[in-house]
């Protein structure tokens, strides 16, 4: 397997961000899909309420819980929903009948940014993907330096729940999602990039990346 | 470059405790895990990690939202104005739209049925009961390559794989590991053919799947292939063997080679 060992992204937060905001993607998604699911007498057939209902309604918890994790608190995660929600009514017949759980969540994503730009412009915190010289800072500011950690030591890590709540709030957005995505909502590798519309090996990278952030944020508090 | 290794130990080791390393390299990897100590407690760490975030408070839908929602909608409609029902019966705006929805509806319905028949009558054509057998086989292993790993018990020895088959079903297959021969054990899964189950045992080349269903012996199964798999197979007193993978089928030809030299029909108990 050909494990990819940079990412090759570097446009920068904004780039990323307009793509987020710009960018069509559930609609383009479900009319790619519609085309080989047949996802056209779905909606006809059916009031486009009674679908949104079906596709948007049993992800709602969920939905929750990602959007309190992308802007940091439960007042905004009720906005965001609402608005998500409202999207995805409108957007109903884009749904192209394959995975409704990652439209949906497709939608809060994508909703929860544009809404933090609007109304929180500062939390809004990206960064490109860590290069290699980030991360070997990264490394370097980590509390053993670049000494190769002893088993003993690594043993020593500890992740008490307020801590970790802490520190995934401080990561930047890219890798607090993915580990959002995968940890909390318990989405594979697949559902995540259809979800943040990257490939799945930068899901992969960042993923990786983002964990060992954590880390080196976890021994940081010491 | 130490960095680059480490990167990558990094990826894997994510990748893995995701199970998301694909069936070889996460072979690979429990190997070095078994070996490395430092790799083992990084490892620990990644999972602590895990369970930590995995165990922090979730938040609850707060109650009312669910309805604040429902309100909301009942206050809007795509496209159009609360107005919409009677708008809908007047037949004016969003007609059109829903015309054209309906044609794309019926062109697509045609070209269904059209695709739906035509592989019905070709089903009914090729109908052939042993034929039948190696496209429920072939069916097994594209199956297991659309699930996160072609098999149920992954394993690169041959004396966990054995019993395991051995605890599900009547009859076990010899499990060879043909490592040698280019092809390296990786697990064995439990397909069903006809309603029988029947022990499957899959090999890695390269970075082909191949996957050994052992079927009861007696059965004439021809070469061919099928939906892009060549197919292969061969008999011996205990079972037939029908192999499937995306190799080659001189490559198939030489696993076959490999797994009689390899399985030697056991002396009797």
């Amino acid at each position: 397997m050909t494990t990819p060992l940079s990412v090759h992204r570097s446009n920068s937060w904004r780039t990323e961000l307009n793509k987020v905001l710009l960018g069509k993607r559930p609609e383009g998604s479900g009319r790619l899909s519609g085309q080989q699911q047949a996802s056209v007498p779905i909606v006809q057939n059916k009031d486009e309420r009674a679908v949104f209902d079906e596709v948007f309604l049993p992800h709602m918890a969920e939905a929750y819980r990602l959007a309190q994790w992308l802007t940091g608190n439960a007042y905004d995660a009720d906005d965001v929903v609402q608005d998500a929600a409202l999207r995805a009514f409108r957007g109903i017949r884009s749904f192209g009948a394959v995975n409704a759980r990652a439209w949906s969540l497709a939608i809060v994503r994508n909703t929860a940014y544009s809404w933090l730009v609007k109304n929180r412009p500062k939390a809004v915190f990206f960064t490109d993907d860590l290069s290699a010289a980030e991360q070997q800072e990264l490394e370097h500011e980590g509390p053993h330096g670049t000494r190769i950690e002893t088993p003993e030591e690594i043993a020593l890590f500890k992740a008490e729940a307020e801590d970790v709540e802490h520190a995934l709030a401080k990561l930047p957005a890219q890798f607090r999602e993915v580990i959002v995505l995968r940890e909390i909502n318990q989405l594979n590798y697949r559902d995540i990039a259809e979800i943040i519309n990257v490939p799945i090996g930068t899901v992969m990278s960042r993923l990786s990346r983002g964990r060992q952030l954590l880390v080196a944020l976890l021994a940081d508090r010491e | 470059m130490i960095a680059s290794i480490k990167e990558n130990d990094e990826l894997q080791m994510s990748a893995y405790c995701d199970g998301e390393l694909d069936p070889p390299s996460a072979i690979e990897f429990e190997r070095r895990l078994a070996d490395d100590e430092s790799l083992k407690a990084r490892y620990n760490r990644l999972l602590s990690l895990r369970r930590a975030v995995r165990s922090l408070p979730q938040y609850e839908l707060p109650p009312g939202l669910q309805a604040r929602i429902q309100s909301a909608l009942n206050a809007d409609a795509p496209g159009q104005t609360s107005l919409r029902g009677p708008v809908v019966r007047l037949g004016h705006a969003g007609r059109p739209r829903q015309r054209s929805w309906s044609f794309q509806a019926l062109a697509a319905a045609a070209v269904f049925g059209a695709v739906i028949s035509s592989s019905v009558m070709l089903t009914i054509e090729r109908y052939n009961p042993h034929e039948d057998v190696a496209r429920e086989v072939v069916a097994g292993h594209i199956r297991s390559l659309l699930a996160p790993q072609p098999f149920d018990i992954a394993s690169s020895d041959r004396h966990t794989v054995k019993p395991w088959f051995t605890s599900r079903l009547p009859e076990s297959p010899q499990v060879p590991d043909l490592a040698a021969q280019g092809f390296v054990l990786v697990g064995g899964r439990v397909d069903v053919v006809g309603q029988d189950p029947v022990a499957t045992i899959v090999y890695k080349h390269a970075k082909h799947t191949v996957s050994l269903t052992t079927l009861p012996p007696g059965q004439s199964v021809s070469d061919q292939a099928i939906a892009g798999y060549n197919v292969r197979s061969w008999s011996d007193p205990e079972f037939t063997y029908i192999a499937v993978s995306d190799l080659p089928s001189a490559d198939l030809a030489s696993f076959e080679h490999a797994f009689s030299a390899g399985s030697p029909v056991p002396e009797t108990k």
